[in-house]
């Protein structure tokens, strides 16, 4: 178990900067997940604290010390890579016993942690197999059990599932998630993928551009982005975002493009005008098939199964989607057109510099 | 007429097969000559038309070379010809501490450039570079310093020269194989609780295993089969085989080429039999660790 906290961490490379004055505390057991595009800094971070990289300025502690002189092998830290890393010379028994002999652990000790981790993660079959015969879910069960013998007080996940397939993918996150409930102590794991952030995360820490964008739990990233670009990564399909400015018409304002215009809510009055971008999550756009508050034609349905997409031009640079629960292709047919209601209280508005007003 | 497909491969086919059917003759002929030489009796070295398949096929060569059995029918065998065991003795131990050296110290050099650019490509261009200097443009200044140094006909004065004109190639070819192997796996080795030096032994040696293999095999054909600087830095103590084999068609020896050619097939057959015991490694090594991942 450990505490982990950094205070103004940067690191450059040459003349760019890879992460900007950096202040985050990782609780004790908490599994916190960072998350953002590539080249924002994540996968970096996750590095300072395993000790690969050496911050330019700022410390990193660990349970109070700091650790920026530590040694990797010395900080007592776990890390599965995305490349899973095994040693292909070596038999997945020997893979995963290689931490324990490495700490001195006598052999029939060593014996037995192998056998039990190995169950534990539903590998016990292929402890004699060399990592070339495995396939990519397997060899990721190695890279955890591996990592799980030597007990570290904190995991580092880099990207760990990214090369696998959509299926693998959530069986191997389930496990992961197991794993954190059954050990409890403190998971950082590095992502590009939204939706692995939000199943997993205690917290969520957003960057952008080597600095943090916003945290907090998934349902609080998810319903109250802080600013365009959090509001444009999370959610799937993403959130509809439209470009167009503020007009005043009759004492009230409204949200206009080239083709369509819309009332915005009255608690937005006092901050807003000039360009903006509306935003409004697919789920939360009410379909009328009569009356609406602004009128559009369908352009393409889209059943997915458990639901539908509709798909609109609405002057977007995107297609504009709306989600219905359910298979509906019978009731929307495209060149159809439909009445869209944005409820008042789903709707955001973000200005120029992306900032949520 | 258009051709078809299936003539056309037939054309591609047929142009391969005779363009490597007359590079293997190119290649094979000296080697079946030499061969064919050693087995012959002194009357068929020089006879015009040349014998390819000797009449009288002999081992008197073989017997004459390696075992000093004196046949007097050669006239101008010459009593200042080394013994054929001391030159294999000196070309042994010459040829194996140089090239151990040479790959050791590469590969340690190599590491330090693919994991800490201790030379940048600059200084890694240059040190190729400097292998393209003719031997013969060194060897001479080489040879008076040699004589200040105590160096001149000794085995360390031999080792030492190729130990350094063969490091660039250690380097370049090591290197190789160390960039193939992922930086994430050193780490995860470091991570897990190893040293740098268990982890290099652990787990960089044996991935870099077989282009090591190959790496010394290529650097002790180079240093087992030189001859310039063998030949200039050293008189009559540390003489190497290739220089034994110059021997025999010297002004003052004669041209027994019999004899040369029982030599050059004994000077041929370790590599030959060291190649057969590695090439496992070899195969791996020379595909420059591209099967791996």
């Amino acid at each position: 178990m450990a505490h982990i906290e950094f205070k103004n961490l940067r690191k450059e490379y040459g003349s760019t900067v890879a992460v900007k004055e950096l202040n985050l505390e990782i609780d004790d057991g908490e599994f916190l997940v960072l998350v953002g595009p590539s080249g924002c800094g994540k996968t970096t971070t996750l590095r300072m604290i395993a000790g690969f990289e050496d911050p330019t300025i700022g410390e990193i502690l660990m349970d109070g010390r700091v650790i920026n002189e530590l040694e990797p092998r010395d900080r007592n830290i776990g890390m599965v890579f995305q490349s899973h890393a095994l040693f292909p010379h070596k038999t997945i028994y020997d893979n995963i016993e290689f931490g324990l002999r490495m700490k001195k652990i006598p052999a029939e000790e060593r014996r037995i942690i192998v056998k039990e981790v190995a169950e534990m993660v539903h590998i016990t079959p292929l402890l004699n197999k060399r990592p070339g015969q495995l396939s990519g879910g397997e060899s990721q069960r190695v890279a955890l059990a591996r990592t799980l013998v030597t007990k570290p007080s904190t995991f580092l996940l880099d990207e760990p599932l990214s090369s696998l397939d959509a299926k693998l993918r959530r069986e191997l996150r389930a496990e992961v998630d197991r794993l954190h409930t059954r050990l409890r102590t403190t998971f950082v794991y590095v992502t590009h993928d939204q939706e692995e952030a939000m199943t997993l995360a205690d917290r969520i820490v957003v960057m952008n551009n080597g600095e943090i964008e916003q945290q907090g739990t998934p349902m609080d990233i998810y319903s109250n982005p802080k600013s365009y670009f959090v509001a444009d990564f999370f959610g799937s399909p993403s959130m509809n975002l439209i470009n167009g400015e503020i007009v005043e018409e009759n004492n009230k304002l409204a949200f206009k493009n080239n083709q369509l215009k819309v009332q915005i809510p009255d608690h937005f009055s006092d901050k807003v005008s000039g360009k903006v971008t509306l935003g409004i999550r697919p789920e939360h756009v009410k379909i009328k098939t009569d009356g609406g508050e602004i009128q559009d034609v369908i352009d393409l349905v889209e059943p997915m199964g458990k639901d539908t997409l509709l798909y609109f031009k609405a002057g977007a640079e995107r297609p504009f989607i709306v989600i219905i629960e359910g298979l509906v292709t019978n009731d929307f047919k495209s060149g159809q057109s439909v009445g869209l209601d944005f409820p008042d209280d789903k709707v955001f508005l973000f200005n120029e510099h992306g900032q949520r007003l | 007429m258009r051709l078809n497909k299936r003539n056309k491969k037939y054309i591609f086919e047929g142009f391969r097969y005779s363009t490597l059917t007359i590079w293997l003759v190119i290649v094979g002929f000296p080697l079946f000559w030499i061969v064919g030489t050693s087995f012959k009796p002194d009357a068929e070295w020089f006879a015009w038309p040349p014998v390819y398949w000797s009449e009288t096929p002999t081992l008197s060569n073989y017997a004459n070379v390696w075992m000093g059995k004196e046949e007097l029918t050669v006239t101008q065998y010459a009593q200042s010809m080394q013994k054929p065991w001391k030159a294999l003795g000196n070309s042994t131990l010459v040829a194996l501490v140089s090239t151990s050296l040479s790959v050791f110290f590469g590969a340690i050099l190599a590491y330090g450039v693919s994991r800490y650019q201790v030379l940048t490509e600059a200084r890694m261009f240059q040190l190729l570079m400097l292998r393209m200097v003719p031997p013969i443009v060194i060897v001479a200044p080489l040879s008076l310093h040699y004589s200040t140094l105590g160096l001149l006909d000794t085995h360390l004065g031999l080792i030492l020269v190729y130990f350094l004109t063969t490091l660039p190639y250690a380097v370049w070819m090591t290197k190789s194989f160390i960039d193939e192997i992922p930086m994430e796996i050193e780490q995860a080795a470091e991570i897990l609780g190893a040293s740098k030096w268990r982890t290099i032994w652990e787990v960089v040696l044996p991935l870099a295993r077989s282009g090591l293999v190959a790496t010394f095999l290529f650097i002790l054909i180079l240093t087992w089969s030189e001859y310039l600087l063998a030949l200039l830095l050293s008189k009559t103590e540390v003489v190497t085989l290739p220089v034994e084999l110059s021997k025999y068609e010297g002004s003052t020896e004669g041209r027994v080429y019999g004899r040369q050619a029982a030599l050059a097939v004994g000077i041929t057959i370790p590599l030959i039999i060291i190649g057969i015991f590695i090439r496992k490694h070899l195969a791996r090594g020379f595909s420059f660790g591209m099967v791996r991942r």
